[in-house]
């Protein structure tokens, strides 16, 4: 459904779609994963779509995939800058490990 | 027309009737204990995790002989015991420890149809309490090389005409469009494909989607034998790790009567992986 909305930004690893009421941003490492529940995030105080990842032990973890701001509460910097966060986060562990073909 | 070996299933109506005590155990088999056995799991089942109690800490394998025996002993389980085992992931992993127990020798081993997910669709009773449990004494025989089938088990089977691979991935993993669902991450291989001239026949074809129960005679064999896997063939079962093949090497091994089933615990991180391994896509 997501995926109809219009793209506002995006980077290597999230975008911010133009939700009808909310302002979506979504996690592209997460592209593919079920979608299980939709919640609270406690981390970014909005609601999330989640699914299940499971580690090397088998143990399930929750994940968000996209998170719905408000347009009502959050505007397009305020978005960007939680995405960014994310964007950074992802650039961080790409360092730490090899960059693979894609780069 | 019944199941060749009926007496490896039993229902969840002959559970909630039918407790464990001396000389029978329940055992829940997990691959997520998180968010299976410790939110909640029938009352008296001791927990088998597939991770931790099935495959050896070090290198990649199942336990051996004296790992398997230590298992038993600590589930309270002796060679007489009857053993019930049911779990997450539609019997997956219930399916493997099936397997497992089966390649030591333990006879007295059964399934309970449709696991976990079937017993909370009709909303019966959980417990977080876990059973005491005294350790037994348990001699396991040697393992049976018969049931399970390895690398140059199956490089061989490649120009034999009367051995047939089937594939139960899903059919994205089977060509190879993706090696693993995104919700493990751990387990790709560095080729995407299968097997050349594997059968993709999935598990989930095996079993009722609304229950996770098993279909009947009739449909088990409109779902194997039209793509050549008969009783007359020397039959390889495998996956991605190992657990989804074991469900299917139960149903050709004991609900069809299949003589001659092996599951290939290696499966596709194994073959996908290894250098020179012919991939079909």
């Amino acid at each position: 459904m997501n995926q109809e909305f219009p793209i506002l930004r995006k980077g290597s690893f999230y975008f911010i779609k133009d939700g009808n009421t909310d302002l979506i941003m979504e996690d592209k490492t997460k592209r593919g994963l079920t979608v299980r529940e939709r919640t609270l995030d406690e981390k970014l105080n909005v609601e999330a779509e989640k699914g299940m990842i499971h580690d090397m032990d088998g143990i399930g973890h929750w994940v968000p995939i996209r998170w719905f701001f408000p347009k009502s509460q959050y505007n397009l910097e305020k978005v960007l800058e939680h995405a960014e966060a994310m964007e950074k986060k992802y650039k961080d562990l790409r360092e730490l490990t090899c960059p693979d073909d894609s780069d | 027309m019944n199941y060749t070996h009926p007496e490896v299933l039993v229902e969840t109506e002959w559970v909630s009737k039918n407790p464990p005590g001396n000389k029978r155990k329940l055992v829940e088999v997990d691959y997520d204990p998180e968010n299976g056995y410790k939110k909640g799991h029938i009352k008296g089942a001791s927990l088998i995790w597939w991770k931790r109690d099935i495959n050896d800490p070090i290198t990649r394998d199942i336990i051996n002989k004296k790992q398997f025996e230590e298992l038993m002993s600590r589930n309270g389980i002796t060679p007489d015991t009857e053993v019930i085992l049911y779990g997450d992931f539609t019997n997956w992993f219930a399916a493997f420890v099936f397997w497992v127990f089966k390649y030591y020798g333990h006879e007295n081993i059964k399934i309970m149809n449709g696991g976990r997910k079937k017993w909370e669709l009709e909303k019966r009773e959980y417990t977080t309490d876990e059973p005491n449990i005294a350790k037994t004494q348990y001699t396991a025989v040697p393992p049976d090389e018969g049931l399970r089938a390895y690398l140059f088990d199956v490089r061989r089977a490649l120009v034999r005409g009367d051995t047939v691979l089937v594939d139960v991935r899903s059919p994205k993993e089977f060509t190879g469009e993706i090696t693993a669902p995104p919700e493990y991450p751990m387990e790709h291989a560095q080729r995407g494909g299968h097997i050349p001239g594997a059968n993709n026949i999935p598990w989930a074809t095996a079993v009722n989607d609304a229950d996770g129960t098993f279909k009947t005679v009739e449909e088990l064999q409109k779902n194997y034998q039209p793509k050549g896997v008969t009783p007359d063939k020397d039959v390889i079962c495998y996956c991605r790790i190992g657990e989804r093949s074991s469900h299917s090497w139960f149903v050709l091994k004991y609900l069809l009567g299949y003589p001659k089933v092996r599951n290939y615990d290696g499966s596709w991180t194994e073959w996908g992986n290894m250098i020179g391994s012919p991939v079909e896509k």
